[in-house]
């Protein structure tokens, strides 16, 4: 008797400890519920890097405008339509799709929910939106450019490598900007680039690098988010010196010896703009990330004076328009 | 021809092979008992986590393995308690369990950690190159100079060898996972044997986990595992139940996947995405091939009752 009733505990403990944890790690679309901002990642919010940074733009417009924000991270594409569903349906005014891969759903709901404003993330203007439908256009490109220019002034090997994850028109127009920057400042690179398919498998990441380092790249530019420490650890075990480049946030501190610099991307700018325009009835519209508007390069480590004031140079023309890079999204140029 | 015999892309595939190799041998272990662990992958998952979370506070990494192979061990207590003490599907059991420990590992580095601008990293297992092997040719710099941990699965593969072909040990645990009934009437201890095997394993695959941020990344992320975890429960059977053929196949699996970025290279003809198809093409037309004839244990999922009619 004893023993069944140990028994029965014992699966009861187990169950709600599933429960919880299931309950816990799929993130809490039911916070939303008394809400006013909601913002859906596609990752995970601990990854320093793109979805921590869109984390801290939500808590920080949250703040300034004083708005109630929850948030729904790891939403794969073929969840995210319920999760911006439940948000309109509770009670939020503002759902904000952090990730590129989520533009149709919002052209489907917004529709469907006309007193919410949506806001989203593409490469650029996006034709024929509904009324209620912020974009915001993020031109990584432009900043890519300064760090090809980076590696192509940097690189003793004259390989440079670019490696990224998915296939999504942002980074390929960042590989052709890449490949602009070599053509320009150093002809005689060659520019070997990869899609590893994941942007936040590290192993592959890794194993992506370590083909490159052998072929003899010196110079890694990088367009995954928790891939890039992968890459760091290739970098560091290569048998020449390797230079890395990353994007969202400064990752010095993670490979000091092996990092140059890294292109800042500070999404607080353009959502507090979308949303402080919203509060005041603008319900669609367009905000462009650029070098220069919530996109900046960090310090350049690692690398010569000359080639440093150069970039740096390079990246002010971009700022301030004088230099102009062409932007292709569609296709990959040879 | 340079690119198959790169000894570089052969140090990688070795060090790729080895979590594979090491969760793949726990299941081969654990199966040959007649216990099924389908949590490999949560396990694994929970392995990274609390094994980096360890080495990152405790400034060891020896620290993050052992933490590692306990939980592992602990996760497979539970499921022993499930699949062997209470008798309940081994499958249903370790699905469940697969989901806790994804979700666990998730969690609990959220509690630990909490949201920062600069990712937590550890220093990576440093390489230990034998001193005159490591100079050979072809095999000398992929087999031996490499972490520790890629010695314990090599090792492991022939300590499993031996201790199922040669030892008294090994033929009871192969004999509970044929037919426990007359296993237990020779008089071998047939619950104990699955429960040894069966923490054995989960600690293996603890182990197996905690490698990714320990030597491959210094860096926990969520989804790391990235479904490794099936692929060494895949291996098992490519294997057909023998430990060098299941570092056959571990090898044979971590030179495609790594060989592919090298050819992605080269062959811009061929699209990424086929590519990166290649190795679970690969695996599946493998296990086609291999399955034929293979035999799993006669017991495997099967639990035993002492009580039960035969």
């Amino acid at each position: 008797m004893r023993r069944r009733w140990w028994n029965a505990a014992v699966r009861w403990v187990l169950a709600l400890v599933l429960l919880f944890v299931i309950g816990a790690s799929a993130g809490a679309p039911g916070q939303a519920a008394g809400g006013k901002f909601a913002m859906i990642l596609p990752g995970t919010i601990q990854d320093a890097d793109y979805n921590t940074v869109g984390y801290l733009a939500m808590k920080d417009v949250g703040l300034k405008y004083g708005l109630t924000t929850s948030y729904s991270e790891n939403v794969a594409v073929a969840d995210a339509e319920r999760v911006a569903r439940e948000y309109a349906g509770g009670g939020a005014t503002i759902v904000a799709f952090h990730g590129g891969q989520f533009l149709t759903i919002a052209q489907k709901l917004a529709p469907l929910y006309p007193q919410v404003t949506f806001i989203i993330e593409a490469s650029g203007r996006v034709p024929g939106l509904p009324a209620n439908v912020w974009v915001i256009g993020r031109k990584y490109y432009q900043g890519f450019y300064a760090l090809g220019a980076l590696a192509a002034l940097s690189t003793k090997t004259n390989k440079i490598g670019y490696i990224a994850g998915i296939r999504l028109p942002d980074f390929i127009a960042s590989l052709n900007a890449v490949h602009q920057a070599i053509r320009d400042l150093n002809a005689t690179a060659t520019l070997l680039y990869a899609f590893t398919g994941d942007q936040n498998d590290a192993v592959k990441a890794r194993q992506t690098a370590e083909s490159q380092i052998t072929s003899g790249v010196d110079q890694i530019v990088v367009s995954v988010n928790l891939g890039v420490y992968g890459i760091f650890e290739a970098a560091k075990a290569a048998s020449h010196p390797v230079l890395v480049t990353s994007y969202y946030t400064d990752k010095d501190a993670s490979a000091p010896k092996n990092f140059s610099a890294s292109l800042l991307l500070n999404f607080s700018r353009p959502y507090a703009d979308i949303v402080g325009r919203i509060l005041k009835g603008e319900r669609s519209g367009y905000v462009e990330m650029r070098p220069g508007n919530g996109m900046e390069l960090s310090p350049i480590r690692n690398t010569p004076p000359a080639a440093v004031q150069k970039v740096r140079a390079i990246f002010h023309e971009i700022v301030t328009g004088s230099k102009q890079i062409p932007e292709i999204t569609d296709h990959i140029v040879p | 021809m340079d690119l198959l015999f790169d000894p570089r892309i052969w140090q990688l595939t070795v060090m790729t092979a080895a979590p594979l190799l090491l969760a793949a041998l726990g299941e081969l272990l654990g199966e040959r008992a007649g216990v099924l662990n389908v949590a490999i992958e949560g396990i694994m998952a929970f392995g990274a986590s609390v094994g980096f979370l360890v080495a990152f506070a405790a400034h060891s990494d020896l620290g993050g393995i052992l933490a590692a192979g306990l939980v592992g061990a602990l996760m497979a207590v539970m499921l022993g308690y499930a699949a062997i003490r209470l008798q309940v599907s081994q499958l249903t059991a370790g699905l469940a369990l697969f989901v806790l420990g994804v979700g666990l590992a998730s969690l609990l580095y959220r509690l630990a950690i909490g949201v920062r601008l600069a990712l937590p990293r550890v220093p990576t297992l440093s390489v230990w190159s034998i001193p005159g092997l490591s100079g050979l040719p072809v095999l000398g710099q992929p087999v031996f100079a490499q972490n520790a941990l890629v010695y314990l699965a090599f090792l492991l593969v022939a300590a499993w060898w031996m201790l199922l072909q040669r030892t008294p040990l090994g033929l009871r645990i192969r004999a509970v996972g044929e037919n426990p009934r007359a296993a237990d009437a020779a008089g071998i201890n047939v619950f104990a044997i699955r429960w040894g095997c069966t923490i054995v394993a989960g600690c293996l695959m603890g182990i197996a986990g905690a490698y990714y941020p320990l030597v491959l990344t210094g860096a926990y992320s969520d989804g790391m595992i990235g479904g490794r975890g099936w692929i060494a429960l895949m291996l098992v059977i490519f294997g057909r139940w023998l430990p060098p053929l299941t570092l056959a196949g571990a090898v044979l699996f971590a030179y495609v996947e790594v060989l592919q970025f090298k050819v992605a290279l080269f062959l811009k003809v061929l699209p990424p995405q086929f590519l990166l198809m290649a190795p679970y093409l690969l695996a599946i037309l493998v296990l086609v091939g291999v399955y034929r004839g293979a035999r799993a244990p006669a017991a495997l999922m099967r639990p035993y009752d002492r009580e039960e009619r035969g």
